[in-house]
């Protein structure tokens, strides 16, 4: 199992490269506050990585946060309850 | 459609898939915290299983602590202070239970009949009958609340409630409560011949005898009655049946039966009688009677020489302190010293032994009880049958 996710990642480097390599030329983005270039690949690339970490830290905060709410509402009505 | 605009579309997937990485791998890890979890419940149950209690408390109040979810943790603990004696402990765990939000219906009206069990076992049986009422009305748990509450009536003596929940537990259940209902009925004839409602604790006979045709105890007192009010022919028959419904209960019935024989001066019918008890039974109480009958009417020397007859085929020791005392004139000298010895050790012998057993939960009773005082069932106390005792 953990060899297979290993094989998958190395292809996506790989493919990652490939397609960077292939779209090496140079866009040019406007930000509204900057204006920048990058190779069209970089910024795919870097585009898919950012959406993958915020969806990832998103999920995080969200089962996190219902957890101490939960908890926090417990507290009360015992507290209440044993007074 | 312009390809590039389908590039658009790939952000918010990577998104999606960062996102639901994130949900499975958290799912992951509290699964293992389950599993901790689990492992330290075995081990809370182990040490319950091994009578370790405080250890067991200990494993089950450190997994409700960091666990508010495990409602059956609760429950087990709760039982867990409950049987400790820590009753109050029980009871604030249950109402917290109770009051908690969230739980299921099912999961609260367990804990209800739980805080009841605590308030019961706290005394507070004015607070448990209205819970355990409040659980009959709601129809939840129904039939273990009609038990709760029909055992705080008995301990009240409130018969008559007693009755009226046993009859709804049988048609709840479909289960025979009748023999019960029979001795709350005598109870409450008890009652009234104390109070010298002689009338009343008929009735209550009859009611006994409309639940139960054969019941022992509703013939003893039916022959109890008819014996004060000098009826000796009905309290005669009313003892013999009684002999009849169940005959463990010779050494019961036979002085106050005897005694009507002796008042209605049919010694002759009370041996024929006893003779014919003796093929059945196999204690030493009729042997006993016989023996004191003979000595009344043939003398001494017939009583001894059936008394010893008998005690060949049923040694018991009750039987020999008799032959002892019968024949204590007889001896002089050294031979009485013996036998003063002899008497002591028997009545020794005879003093811590119990007579009567429960025959459900093995409390051994010197008196008889129609209610054994430990496991609370009727007429499950019998006389024993050993050398030293019947
Ligand atoms: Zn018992």
């Amino acid at each position: 199992m953990r060899l297979i996710a290993i094989i998958f990642l190395l292809l996506f480097i790989a493919a990652g490269v490939v397609f960077g390599a292939l779209n090496a030329d140079l866009a040019s983005f406007d930000l509204g506050f900057a204006q920048l270039s990058l190779p069209k690949g970089g910024a795919m690339l870097s585009a898919v990585l950012l959406g993958w970490i915020l969806g990832g830290i998103t999920a995080w905060l969200g089962t996190s946060l219902g957890h101490r709410r939960r908890r926090r509402r417990e507290r009360k009505v015992e507290s209440t309850t044993t007074a | 459609m312009n390809p590039i605009w389908l590039l658009a579309l790939v952000p918010p997937l990577a998104f999606a898939c960062g996102w639901w990485l994130a949900r499975r791998s958290h799912v992951k890890r509290s699964g293992e915290r389950v599993n901790e979890l689990s492992s330290d419940y075995f081990r809370g149950l182990n040490y319950l299983l091994n009578e370790e209690q405080d250890k067991a408390l200990e494993v089950f109040l450190r997994l409700a602590e960091y666990n508010r979810d495990t409602v059956e943790t609760h429950l087990a603990l709760g039982n867990l202070f409950r049987k400790r004696g820590e009753v109050d402990r029980a009871i604030r765990l249950h109402q917290h239970l109770v009051s908690r939000q969230g739980l299921s219906d099912e999961m609260k009206t367990v804990a209800l009949l739980e805080l009841g069990e605590d308030y019961m076992r706290a005394g507070l049986l004015d607070r448990a009958e209205t819970l355990f009422s409040d659980l009959v009305a709601m129809d939840a748990l129904a039939p273990s609340a009609l038990r709760h509450l029909i055992a705080i009536y008995q301990h009240e003596r409130e018969w008559h409630k007693a009755i009226d929940h046993a009859r709804r537990l049988e048609a709840m259940t479909g289960e025979d409560e009748s023999a019960m209902i029979a001795q709350f009925y005598c109870e409450l004839a008890e009652q009234s011949r104390q109070h010298g409602a002689r009338t009343e604790a008929r009735d209550y006979v009859r009611d006994a005898f409309a639940c139960q045709e054969n019941c022992v105890r509703a013939h003893m007192i039916a022959g109890r009655l008819s014996s004060e009010d000098g009826e000796l022919e009905q309290a005669i028959a009313s003892y013999e049946a009684a002999i009849a419904a169940d005959i463990a209960f010779v050494p019961e019935i036979l002085p106050p039966l005897l005694n009507c024989y002796a008042r209605s001066g049919q010694m002759d019918r009370a041996e024929a009688f006893l003779r014919e008890i003796m093929e059945r039974y196999h204690g030493i109480s009729p042997v006993l009677a016989l023996t004191r009958l003979y000595e009344g009417r043939d003398g001494e020397r017939t009583a001894i020489d059936f008394l010893t007859g008998q005690l060949r085929k049923r040694p018991s020791v009750r039987g020999l302190m008799a032959l002892i005392d019968a024949t204590m004139d007889k001896v002089s000298g050294e031979a009485r010293e013996n036998y003063l010895i002899l008497r002591d050790l028997t009545r020794k012998l005879l003093e811590g032994q119990a007579m009567y057993r429960c025959s459900r939960c093995g409390f051994g009773a010197k008196a008889h009880h129609w209610q054994c005082p430990s496991c609370k069932s009727w007429g499950t106390v019998r006389p024993i049958h050993g050398v030293a005792n019947e």
